[in-house]
């Protein structure tokens, strides 16, 4: 008996899709519209902008969608998709060109304990994102925001990014450093 | 417009894109073509970093280059202003492309860039090592020398043995009272004169088929040596140089 659509995972409906079966990339965009649309605003201001990002993300998604491997996550290729659109999208806005190696990324790091984070501070840093998230550099808002915001793992962001899985643990510790001192002064201020 | 409606659009702007054929989806061959450029073009480029590794090498011999820092600071002076800087640029740009070529490959990009240098540097090592263990270079350079290789024939003429200021390389052929003669790996006969201050040591050291470098002031076919080293046998470093047409040592 064929599974109805809400019953079946991301991969298996985007293997139906590769299949031919076009009318369920429909159900991806609706399982992912929200999600998508929620990560591009933390990124953009411009609402224009965001709608033409989206759909391009979408776009995108489909025209290359035969390029899925259904072993892997379907989410964590969707973001990769919005990443590479955002990149691009604030390349042009801020005419600057982006370096080709981060410094994070060359030397090896210890790996944070992902785990331990979640328990003890998940809902404190995401008190201190509402009100800090825009004043981080990109680099440090996007492994903020899919691991706090959206629920990915280390590992998923690691694909998302292209970056060492503990470079994610980094730019993470890092952001909450910033975060937390950025907090400290809004505190002061108030 | 509301948000709820504003999102609707965005997926019925979408669907009906794909829907009226305006956005076709690329079909799988597309990517498996894709991938089999990426590995190939990555294969070509490390193929191309080992041609110039162990070119630089064999170069470095052939000049004797190599052989200098066993002349202490004075030597170590002399070898770094002798290396072929232009072509370890190129080397190095080259490293750099294949890194950016390695990062779209999963098992790369997910360690740090680090891991992924020394695995290229290593790779690339092993690879010129084993180049040089064979007749590879030394074939090209005489068929270039013999104006018989175009194009890459250039290359070598230009930069497959330069002669570097008063550094001197071969085999000795005959101890002769103030010193030795010696066959270059070009094929030259080199009189090497030595001062009475260092023969004593050298006629007890070196005889008849040693491999010898030479520190010393050329004039014709003479050299007036200020320093000499014996390269040691067990580093092979003149025997894969069996240049085609080299004579009596160097087969």
């Amino acid at each position: 008996m064929k599974q109805k659509p809400f019953q079946q995972s991301d991969e298996e409906i985007a293997a139906l899709v590769q299949a031919g079966d076009i009318d369920f990339f429909g159900v991806l965009i609706h399982r992912y519209k929200e999600k998508i649309i929620r990560y591009a605003r933390k990124f953009l201001s411009n609402n224009e902008d965001i709608n033409d990002i989206i759909q391009e993300i979408f776009i995108k998604a489909y025209k290359n969608i035969q390029s899925f491997g259904i072993k892997r996550k379907f989410s964590s290729w969707l973001y990769r998709i919005a990443h590479n659109e955002l990149v691009n999208a604030l390349k042009k806005r801020k005419k600057k060109i982006l370096p080709l190696f981060e410094l994070d990324t060359f030397l090896p790091h210890s790996l944070q304990d992902e785990s331990l984070i979640q328990n003890i501070d998940r809902q404190d840093t995401q008190k201190m994102i509402n009100k800090c998230l825009d004043r981080l550099e990109p680099k440090y808002r996007e492994p903020i925001i899919l691991y706090y915001l959206e629920d990915l793992s280390y590992k998923e962001i690691a694909e998302v990014m292209r970056v060492p899985i503990s470079t994610v643990g980094i730019r993470i510790k890092r952001a909450k450093e910033i975060m937390k001192s950025i907090f400290k002064k809004l505190e002061y201020s108030l | 417009m509301n948000n709820q409606q504003e999102k609707n659009s965005i997926i019925d702007k979408v669907l009906n894109k794909i829907k009226s054929g305006r956005v076709k989806m690329k079909p799988k061959i597309y990517f498996i073509l894709k991938t089999v450029l990426l590995i190939s073009g990555t294969l070509v480029l490390i193929s191309f970093i080992i041609y110039f590794v162990s070119f630089v090498i064999f170069s470095l011999r052939v000049s004797g280059v190599l052989f200098l820092p066993k002349f202490g600071f004075s030597g170590m002076k002399i070898f770094l202003n002798s290396l072929p800087w232009f072509l370890i640029l190129i080397i190095a740009i080259l490293i750099i492309l294949l890194e950016i070529f390695a990062k779209k490959f999963t098992f790369v990009y997910r360690r740090p860039i680090l891991y992924s240098l020394l695995g290229i540097i290593m790779i690339v090592f092993i690879g010129s090592f084993l180049i040089d263990k064979t007749p590879f270079h030394s074939n090209l350079f005489w068929k270039a020398q013999q104006r018989r290789l175009p194009g890459i024939g250039m290359v070598y003429r230009n930069f497959g043995a330069p002669r570097i200021g008063n550094v001197h390389h071969g085999a000795v052929s005959e101890v002769i009272d103030n010193g030795f003669k010696i066959e270059t790996p070009c094929g030259e006969a080199l009189t090497i004169v030595v001062s009475p201050k260092i023969s004593l040591i050298l006629k007890t050291d070196i005889k008849e088929g040693d491999a010898i470098v030479v520190l010393g002031k050329r004039s014709n076919s003479t050299v007036q040596a200020f320093d000499i080293r014996k390269v040691e046998k067990d580093l092979n470093l003149f025997q894969s140089q069996r240049v085609r047409g080299y004579k009596s040592f160097w087969k």
